[in-house]
């Protein structure tokens, strides 16, 4: 188990030297460049802008920048941001709780909502209603968040004309009032999740309630309300914890589009943003963070994986 | 068939989609670039089936023009990824060793993104477009086929029946050609039934965050983003859009969901 | 082993760990006015960066020696007096008593010289150089007078100076992102795409101003977010309101929507010095293509006027469409002008458009529209805001969509705009005729005499200028009903924001 971990970090670390070259290549690929945007075009003399350039860098071979980039990561300098002059990590940092939230609390969410609903069709017999079942929860999955947020933007403005329920105060200001404008978004990006989590945790419990110790359960006299939760739910979780982590990615990208419905200030508003403003330096540190979490919850689902399902320590 | 429900009402949605995107230009009651600012935001009537945007294009039009983009995008990032990927998956398979190590190491890297972020990256490098989209999402997509084509593919590489067929002298092309494609056709519908449908999500995400095709070309994602502009005088562009989309990533979903029923008994969800 | 109970204890971490996250932030202040604006601006220099965006914070935070009102007149501001002497060629400012910059130190009037010489110096390139370079001399006659010669009388100068925000000289370096001025609100934070925060400036000149302790600039570009903002008390001033926006909220309890005519306006502009606008006819046809009366209805949602190139906000100046015979709609004429000069139908165009406003776009769609059915084959190129400013400045283009901010005084846009040597003449147009009506009308003192070479200059710019002007739109914004003091200016400017008061 450690051998097998220790692997996977060394992997782990391969990916991530790639993720950091990807990213810096695509970010520089970019047409256009931050010195001439920065400096509004308009009053962009040739002068002034190669001036720039030398001061950001951007005159030197891609390897030089790479490796110079990559050196300061590697001591936590994320550079600063081309366009305040502060240091990226804590522009990154103001945006992360936006999206931390709005991720966990469609997550959790999800996850609530999911068992129930998933064992509730599990004993949901009778062939046509089940089908129906089906279809809906697949529906359910292929929602798009965004639009699913604009008619819930609609609806909320058509009943409830006066409520705020867009845009963003702090919890430690405000907690009421951040918890109301987290409703909708939740809603939005949580249900394809949800509907995704609670399909897995049907096929597990089918699966489960199939097996030969249900019936022997059954035969010892244990309530079926026990059955279910004691005895199938628990193996149910084996593939409702890889399809989290699956989910994780969806999340994120989910996030993005639902922050600009909602007006959110989260890390997708940003990413989205410091593109148009070839902001090099943020947007190198964004999507380098981004994906390292992305990576690292995916490396620990899988770690969980290994751990409770046994027959997977022999793959 | 009719065992199999949710495959036959997949097969349909998609069949529908696919014949209106194909038949828009017949199909579309208007030019759904012509104007009637007379008729603007107009709620679905008579004249206008689905009701009119803010510069009185008709709606239906719209979406049927909307669809054949965004068909096309997903179509053909699909089967780009799908050759790409697959080619990679199946030869890394095939060879093994090191090339199979360095090339899914690669595919991790790409796997290791956020997939909008990815694309996200790549359209901003190869400038919004649709183009840049179909290329965007193609890329994003290779790992997936790469990863699911490799594993039946270094089961099927061990066979016997794949053993003979070398010892009697059969190039590797011959063999990959006759032998593993058609036993992983089953693998490869599904996997591309499932990955069109999220890849039509990317797209209207991506065409929403405005990253797709440009004004004044009709883009389902654009037009739901552009309706949020005049939602409070007409719900109906908005509706429409994005009905439109879930339909068509619905019908692939429940496609590949139906044919991973009927073609792989093992992966059978249980009803 | 999972049990129920343990797995709610992991919830309920998870959950109070997520929102435990949000960080506990600077320390609120008093009575912040809660601002939604739709773009972010890109630098806070004045003397540089001119997009509204930015206008809209630097006029709550710098001041000029005069400033613009309500009903475009000049009007006393850090300059508290002047006089001018009889030929028009000698100003003498005296300056605000107790004007101090945010960081403490009073004004001196070499402090405004060395502002005018950063305008004027080519390295900073800003855009408002050419209205200062006629300043011969400046001197400071005394503690708190300043003298300034010119090389020749100019009607506009004062109007002009009211753009020339003073900044505090040692700050040059870090202006882009800290604004250091004398206005009545100073720079406290600025959080990227999220907001801008501008706390009281303490020792303000004007005692007793303002009443407001904070202003929050919160960017946020969705209009439906916007709008539910506003509505549901979130925020409580949305200046600059597209019309779509202005419409929904037009009847919204607790919510007043305050009107001005804007002096800004939509325009298409083509070069003037490649086929096929380098014939006067092809422009002409290009307005004959347009129908303003829908494109006002389209793009503006009603609420807007078709306007030649001066705005009707300038009632001294500006001569009603009617006079202009091209304004009327009539494709078929339009197609007779270009076949006329020998150009071939359909005439291929290509628009480059301002893509980072919505109503540019929408403009652009509708123009697109209308010119295809007058002969001429458009194409759209909705560029990303850099690269249409880079094109723009290169003069890049046949044609351009977008939306300029328009001047109380006429000279200001025409003699930049259109004079063949002018600092911001793109079009690359050249018409000595036109020139010469605008350099006499730059030095002439008798405004009847200004206006008819004005009204001269309007006939020659409407229908074969390079710029075929669109449409005004009216200027909305939207204040909370507690919210009093406030009075919308079409510069766009929140100067006003300093007699602003938030009733209980």
């Amino acid at each position: 188990m450690i051998r097998a971990a220790a692997i996977r970090m060394l992997e782990l670390m391969l990916v991530g030297f790639g993720v950091s070259v990807l990213t810096f290549l695509m970010i520089h690929l970019v047409p256009g460049d931050a010195a001439q945007l920065m400096l509004g075009g308009a009053d962009a003399t040739p002068e002034r802008i190669a001036a720039l350039r030398h001061t950001l860098g951007l005159d030197r071979s891609l390897v030089v920048q790479y490796g110079i980039w990559i050196g300061h990561v590697l001591q936590g300098d994320f550079g600063t941001s081309v366009w305040t002059g502060r240091p990226v990590l804590e522009e990154i940092a103001g945006r992360v709780p936006v999206t931390v939230e709005l991720t966990c609390l469609s997550l959790l969410v999800a996850l609530v909502f999911a068992v129930p609903a998933g064992c509730l069709m599990a004993t949901m017999r009778r062939p046509g209603p089940d089908v129906m079942l089906r279809i809906l929860t697949i529906a359910g999955v292929t929602v798009p968040s965004f639009w699913l947020g604009t008619m819930l933007l609609y609806g909320a403005g058509v009943l409830a004309p006066g409520v705020p329920m867009i845009g963003w105060v702090r919890f430690s200001d405000d907690p009421a009032g951040n918890l109301q404008r987290m409703i909708l978004p939740t809603i939005a990006l949580s249900l394809p999740v949800l509907t995704a989590l609670s399909r897995v945790v049907r096929a597990a419990m089918l699966e489960a309630l199939a097996q030969d110790y249900v019936r022997t359960a059954r035969a010892k006299g244990i309530s079926e309300g026990r059955v279910v939760f004691r005895h199938a739910l628990r193996n149910a979780l084996i593939p409702f914890t890889t399809t989290a982590g699956i989910m994780a990615g969806y999340l994120f990208g989910g996030s993005v589009v639902v922050e600009q419905v909602f007006a959110l200030p989260g890390l997708g508003r940003l990413m989205v943003g410091a593109i148009a403003e070839r902001n090099y330096p943020l947007i190198q540190a964004a999507i380098l963070l981004a994906t390292a979490v992305f990576v690292l919850v995916n490396f620990a689902v899988d770690l969980i994986y290994v751990a409770i399902d046994p027959r997977a320590r022999e793959a | 068939m009719t065992r199999n429900p949710v495959l036959l009402l997949g097969a349909a949605l998609v069949a529908a989609q696919a014949a209106a995107a194909l038949a828009a230009p017949w199909l579309a009651p208007f030019d759904p670039n012509a104007q009637d600012i007379l008729a603007r935001l107009h709620a679905p009537d008579a004249i206008h089936w689905l009701g009119t945007d803010n510069f009185g294009r008709d709606t239906l039009a719209r979406a049927l023009y909307g669809y054949r983009t965004l068909f096309a995008i997903a179509a053909t990032s699909v089967l780009a990824a799908l050759a790409a990927g697959g080619t990679i998956g199946v030869l890394a398979a095939w060879r093994g060793g090191w090339a199979d190590h360095v090339a899914m190491r690669l595919m991790d890297v790409l796997f290791a993104f956020p997939i909008i972020l990815l694309a996200i990256g790549i359209i901003a490098v190869l400038g919004p477009g649709a183009l840049s989209t179909a290329i965007a999402i193609g890329v994003v997509y290779t790992p997936i086929f790469a990863r699911t084509l490799r594993g039946p593919a270094l089961l099927l590489r061990e066979t016997d029946y794949v053993a003979a067929a070398r010892a009697t002298g059969a190039s590797d092309t011959r063999i990959l050609l006759r032998h593993l494609l058609p036993n992983l056709t089953p693998v490869i519908l599904v996997q591309a039934s499932l990955s069109l449908s999220t890849a039509i999500l990317v797209e209207a995400s991506l065409s929403f965050l405005g990253l797709g095709t440009r004004p004044p070309t009709a883009s389902l994602g654009r037009m739901l983003a552009e309706s949020r502009n005049f939602l409070t005088f007409s719900p109906w562009p908005a509706v429409f859009s994005g009905l439109a989309i879930l339909l068509a990533a619905l019908g692939f979903n429940l496609l590949g969901d139906g044919l991973q029923d009927a073609l792989d008994p093992r992966l059978r969800s249980r009803s | 082993m999972v049990t129920s109970s343990g797995r709610a204890a992991v919830y309920g971490t998870l959950l109070a760990g997520c929102l435990g996250l949000a960080p506990f932030g600077t320390p609120a202040i008093a009575q912040v006015l809660e601002i939604a604006t739709d773009q972010s601006p890109v630098g806070l220099d004045p003397h540089v960066a001119t997009a509204f965006s930015t206008a809209l914070i630097t006029s709550t935070v710098y001041e000029g020696l005069t400033a613009i009102d309500k009903d475009l007149r000049v009007v006393p501001s850090l300059a508290a007096s002047w006089t001018v002497s009889p030929d028009g060629l000698v100003y003498t400012f005296k300056l605000r008593p107790g004007a101090t910059f945010h960081n403490g130190r009073a004004l001196t009037p070499q402090d405004v010289i060395a502002n005018v010489e950063r305008v004027r110096d080519p390295k900073t390139a800003s855009p408002f150089a050419s209205r200062f370079t006629g300043i011969k001399t400046m001197a400071a006659t005394a503690a708190d007078t300043l003298t300034l010669t010119l090389d020749a009388p100019s009607a506009p100068f004062l109007v002009q100076l009211a753009s020339l925000f003073i900044v505090a000289p040692e700050s040059a370096a870090t202006l882009g992102r800290r604004p250091d001025g004398t206005g009545p609100f100073r720079f406290r934070e600025w959080v990227p795409d999220t907001y801008i925060l501008l706390e009281k400036q303490p020792g303000y000149w004007d005692k007793g101003l303002p009443y407001l302790d904070g202003l929050k600039f919160n960017i946020v570009p969705e209009s439906s977010a916007r709008e539910a903002g506003i509505a549901g008390g979130a925020y409580s001033l949305l200046p600059s309101l597209d019309g779509a926006t202005a419409a929904a909220l037009a009847n919204r309890p607790g919510v007043k929507l305050m009107a001005a005519q804007d002096l800004a306006y939509s325009l298409i502009g083509v070069n003037a010095s490649k086929p096929p606008f380098d014939k006067p006819e092809a422009r002409e046809a290009l307005n004959l293509a347009i129908d303003r009366a829908q494109l006002v209805q389209a793009a503006y949602y009603g609420h807007g006027v078709a306007g030649g190139p001066l705005s009707p906000a300038l009632t001294e100046w500006a001569l009603p469409v009617s006079d202009f015979p091209c304004y009327r709609p009539d494709p078929a004429s339009a197609k007779q002008k270009l076949a006329a000069v020998g150009l071939t139908l359909p005439v291929k165009v290509t628009l480059n458009v301002l893509g980072s406003l919505q109503q540019v776009v929408d403009v652009a769609q509708v123009v697109q529209a209308q010119a295809n059915k007058a002969g001429f084959d458009m194409q759209l190129n909705v560029q990303e805001q850099g690269r249409f400013v880079a094109d723009w400045r290169a003069s890049n283009f046949e044609a351009f969509a977008s939306l300029n901010a328009g001047s109380p005084d006429p000279d200001d846009y025409f003699g930049r705009a259109f004079q063949s040597d002018g600092a911001t003449n793109v079009f690359k147009y050249a018409s000595p005729e036109l020139d010469k009506l605008l350099i006499a009308a730059r030095t002439e003192q008798n405004q009847a005499t200004r206006k008819n070479l004005y009204d001269q200059a309007q006939r020659i710019l409407a229908c074969t200028g390079p710029a075929i002007d669109l449409a005004y739109g009216t200027l909305y914004t939207a204040v909370r009903s507690n919210v009093v003091g406030f009075e919308p200016i079409a510069t766009r400017s929140l100067r006003t924001l300093r007699e602003t008061k938030v009733a209980k």
